[in-house]
C-alpha cells in the first residue's frame, strides 16, 4: 500500500504515475480526435477554467490532509469576487480590493479553523461558515456603488499566448504548497496530525496551531480561486462557486488524497485536475448536454473513493447481510 | 416512567436548550406582532415547515447511525418533480403516483445505503455525490423546466383543516409520522438495536446485532421519508422546481443538532428534532416579521447551527466527564 507521507522523494511522486498517465493519454486523445479541442481558444478556455479549480483543490488537499474538510470554499470564492468589486467604494481601489478579498478568505479560513480546534465536526463547522459567509457575501453584493473595476480585473486575466496569468500562477501555488507540505516543518506536523492527531498532540506538536494554518490556507486560497474565476466572468456574484466545493473534493479524492487524512501527495492535485477538466471540455465540445458533467463528477467521486479503497485491498463485498458476531467462529471485521 | 420527577431528572440537557430556544423565539414572535400568541397561527407556522418536519426525522434516523443525508434535498425534489408530471399524464390518480414516488425515493436511499454499508466511504461524501447525480439526472430529463401539475387534492394537504380541527393534513401527517418514529425508537426492542448501532457499532456488532442491515435500514428510510417530504413541499408550494428544496438538506441537519443529535451516532431522538424544527420555523417567521433581509437569515441560520455545535460539544464533554 502506498502509505507514506508526501515528500519530494521520487517514491512519494511516483505513486501518481497512473494518474499521469490517465491525465497525459486523455489529452493526447482529445487532441487526436476533436480538431476543435486544438484551437488555441479552447486551449485557453481549459487553462482559464484549470486555474481556479487547481487553486481552490489546492486548499482544501491542505485541509483534508490535515483530517478535515473546508466545504466553505464555494462560498468564500463567492465572497471573494463580490469583495474586489468593492473596489469603488473603499480608499486604495483596486488593489486594496483584491487585499480585501483576500483577507476576508484569511479570517473566514481562521474562524473555521477556531471552530474546529474547539472540537467541532470540521464538516459542520465548514457546512455552517458556508451559509453564513453566503449570506455575508449575499448583502455586500447589494452595496451601491459597488462595480467590478474591469481595467484591473483585465490584468488579472492577461494571457501570454494561449496561457493566461493565472494558470501559471496556479502551478507555482501547487509547486510551492507542495514543497512546503513536503519539506517544511510546519507541513510535515500538518501531516502527522493528519494522520492521528491524538497522537501528535502527545509528541507535543502544535496541533491547534497547524489547525488554524490549515484553515487559514484553504480559506485564503479559495478566495484566490474565486478572484480567478471573476478573470472569466467579470461578474460579482456571491453564489459563484457553487460547484467548487463538489469540484475541490472530487479532484482531492481522484488526486488520491485519503479522506482520512495524512495520506497522499499534494502534486497530483495537477493531473487530478487536468482528468475532471478535460473530460468537461470534451463534453463541452461535442455538444454533450452540460449535466452530464455534473453527473460525471457524482460518479467520479464514488469511484474514487472506491478505487483507492480497492487499491488498499480493504473494500470487502459481504454477501450476507445478516452475518453478526455471536456465531461466527473466529475474526470479527478489523 | 411512572414517577414523574424522576424522568424530568432524566431529560437529557440538550432537550432543555432545544425547548427553551422554542420558547425564547415564540415569545419573541408574541411580543413583536399583533395577535402573535393565536394558537391559529402558531399551528399555522409549524404545519408550513411540516416537509422540513418530516425531512428532519429522515436525518435524525440517519444521523443517529453515525451518519449523514445530504441527498434529502435533491431526492424531494425528484419527488416533486415525478409526483407532478405522473399525475398529469392520463389515467393516473394521486393513488397511483404516491405510491411510485415513495418507491422512488426509497430506491435511492437503498443506493445510499448499499454504497455506504459496504465501502468505507463517508457518508458526506458519498451521499453528496448521490445528490449530485440525482440533481444531474433530473436536470437532464426536465431540461431545466418540470413539467406537468399539482393536483388539486393533493393542496388541500397543505391548505385545509381537516374535519374542523385546527390541524392541517400535513401537520397530522408530520406528527404521526413522529410518533410513530419516535415509539419504535423508545419502546421497541429493534429502536434500541438502531441506538446501539449508532452509539458503538463494534460493541453492537460483538453482542449480535447487525450493524450493515441497520445502515442501509436508515438510509432507506431517509429516502422513502424524504421522497414523501417532497410531496409535501409541492402540496405547500403549488409547482414543481428543480431548486426548491436544496436548502433542507442543510437545514435538516440544523434541525436534527439543535434537538441534540450528536454527529458521533447513538443520540437524538424525535422529541429533539420536533423542538429543532420548531426552532427553525419560528426563527423564520421572527426574522421576517422584523424585516430582515433573506441573506441575513443564512446567516442567522448559520450561527445558530455553530452555537448549537458548541453547545452541544461542550454538554457532551461534561457529561463523559461527570
Amino acid at each position: 500500500m502506498n502509505n507514506i507521507i508526501s515528500t519530494t522523494s521520487w517514491r512519494s511522486v511516483k505513486n501518481a504515475r497512473f494518474l499521469w498517465a490517465l491525465a497525459l493519454f486523455l489529452l493526447i486523445v482529445a487532441t487526436v480526435t476533436l480538431p476543435a479541442f486544438r484551437s488555441s481558444v479552447s486551449v485557453n478556455s481549459l487553462l482559464a477554467t484549470l486555474a481556479p479549480i487547481v487553486i481552490i483543490s489546492i486548499g482544501q488537499a491542505i485541509t483534508i490532509m490535515f483530517g478535515g474538510i473546508d466545504l466553505s470554499v464555494g462560498a468564500v470564492a463567492g465572497l471573494a469576487t463580490v469583495m474586489l468589486a468593492l473596489s469603488g467604494t473603499i480608499p486604495g481601489g483596486a488593489a486594496a480590493a483584491f487585499a480585501l478579498a483576500l483577507f476576508s478568505g484569511l479570517v473566514v479560513g481562521l474562524i473555521n479553523g477556531l471552530g474546529v480546534s474547539s472540537g467541532i465536526n470540521p464538516l459542520l463547522m465548514t457546512f455552517a461558515i458556508a451559509g453564513v459567509v453566503q449570506g455575508t457575501a449575499l448583502l455586500v453584493q447589494n452595496t451601491s456603488g459597488a462595480a467590478m473595476p474591469l481595467g484591473f480585473v483585465s490584468i488579472l486575466g492577461t494571457s501570454f499566448g494561449p496561457v493566461p496569468l493565472f494558470a501559471l500562477f496556479a502551478v507555482l501555488v501547487l509547486v510551492g504548497a507542495w514543497l512546503w507540505l513536503s519539506q517544511s516543518r510546519t507541513g510535515r506536523v500538518l501531516q502527522a496530525a493528519g494522520y492521528d492527531q491524538q497522537i501528535a498532540g502527545r509528541l507535543g506538536f502544535h496541533v491547534a496551531r497547524t489547525t488554524l494554518i490549515a484553515y487559514g490556507l484553504s480559506g485564503m486560497l479559495a478566495a484566490l480561486g474565486g478572484l480567478a474565476i471573476v478573470t472569466r466572468t467579470y461578474a460579482a456574484d456571491a453564489l459563484i462557486g457553487r460547484s467548487s466545493v463538489i469540484d475541490s473534493v472530487a479532484t482531492v479524492l481522484v488526486a488520491g488524497i485519503l479522506i482520512t487524512g495524512g495520506v497522499g501527495s499534494l502534486l497530483s492535485v495537477l493531473p487530478a485536475a487536468v482528468i475532471i477538466a478535460v473530460v468537461g471540455q470534451i463534453i463541452t465540445l461535442t455538444g454533450t448536454d452540460a449535466n452530464f458533467q455534473t453527473i460525471f463528477k457524482g460518479v467520479l467521486l464514488v469511484a474514487a473513493m472506491g478505487v483507492y479503497q480497492l487499491a488498499g485491498g480493504s473494500l470487502r463485498i459481504p454477501w450476507r447481510l445478516k452475518k453478526s458476531a455471536v456465531p461466527a467462529n473466529k475474526v470479527g471485521p478489523r | 416512567m411512572k414517577s414523574s420527577a424522576l424522568s424530568l431528572r432524566l431529560v437529557p440537557a440538550q432537550l432543555w436548550v432545544a425547548y427553551g430556544l422554542v420558547l425564547v423565539c415564540v415569545l419573541l414572535l408574541g411580543f413583536n406582532t399583533e395577535d402573535g400568541f393565536s394558537p391559529d397561527r402558531l399551528l399555522r407556522i409549524l404545519s408550513n415547515a411540516a416537509p422540513l418536519g418530516v425531512v428532519a426525522i429522515a436525518q435524525t434516523l440517519v444521523i443517529i447511525n453515525r451518519g449523514l443525508d445530504l441527498s434529502v434535498g435533491p431526492i424531494m425534489n425528484t419527488a416533486g418533480i415525478l409526483t407532478a408530471v405522473l399525475t398529469a399524464s392520463p389515467g393516473a390518480s394521486l393513488a397511483t403516483t404516491v405510491p411510485i414516488v415513495l418507491i422512488v425515493g426509497a430506491s435511492i436511499g437503498v443506493i445510499n445505503g448499499v454504497m455506504l454499508a459496504f465501502t468505507r466511504i463517508p457518508p458526506l461524501l458519498g451521499t453528496l455525490a448521490t445528490a449530485t447525480v440525482i440533481q444531474g439526472l433530473y436536470s437532464l430529463i426536465t431540461r431545466g423546466q418540470p413539467r406537468g401539475s399539482v393536483p388539486p387534492e393533493l393542496r388541500v394537504l397543505a391548505d385545509h383543516r381537516v374535519f374542523a380541527t385546527p390541524f392541517s393534513g400535513s401537520l397530522i401527517i408530520w406528527i404521526v409520522l413522529l410518533v410513530i418514529v419516535g415509539l419504535v425508537l423508545t419502546r421497541t426492542v429493534a429502536g434500541q438495536r438502531f441506538y446501539s448501532v449508532g452509539a458503538n457499532p463494534r460493541a453492537a456488532w460483538l453482542s449480535g446485532v447487525p450493524i450493515k442491515s441497520h445502515t442501509l435500514i436508515a438510509y432507506t428510510a431517509s429516502g422513502l421519508l424524504s421522497a414523501a417530504a417532497g410531496i409535501l413541499l409541492i402540496a405547500y408550494s403549488g409547482s414543481p422546481s428543480l431548486t426548491a428544496a436544496d436548502t433542507y438538506s442543510l437545514n435538516s441537519v440544523v434541525a436534527a443538532v439543535i434537538g441534540g443529535a450528536a454527529l458521533a451516532g447513538g443520540t437524538g431522538g424525535m422529541v429533539g428534532t420536533f423542538a429543532g424544527v420548531a426552532v427553525l420555523a419560528f426563527l423564520t417567521t421572527v426574522l421576517t416579521s422584523f424585516n430582515v433581509a433573506s441573506p441575513i437569515q443564512l446567516v442567522v441560520n448559520g450561527a445558530v447551527l455553530i452555537l448549537m455545535l458548541f453547545v452541544n460539544g461542550r454538554i457532551a464533554k461534561r457529561r463523559a466527564h461527570a
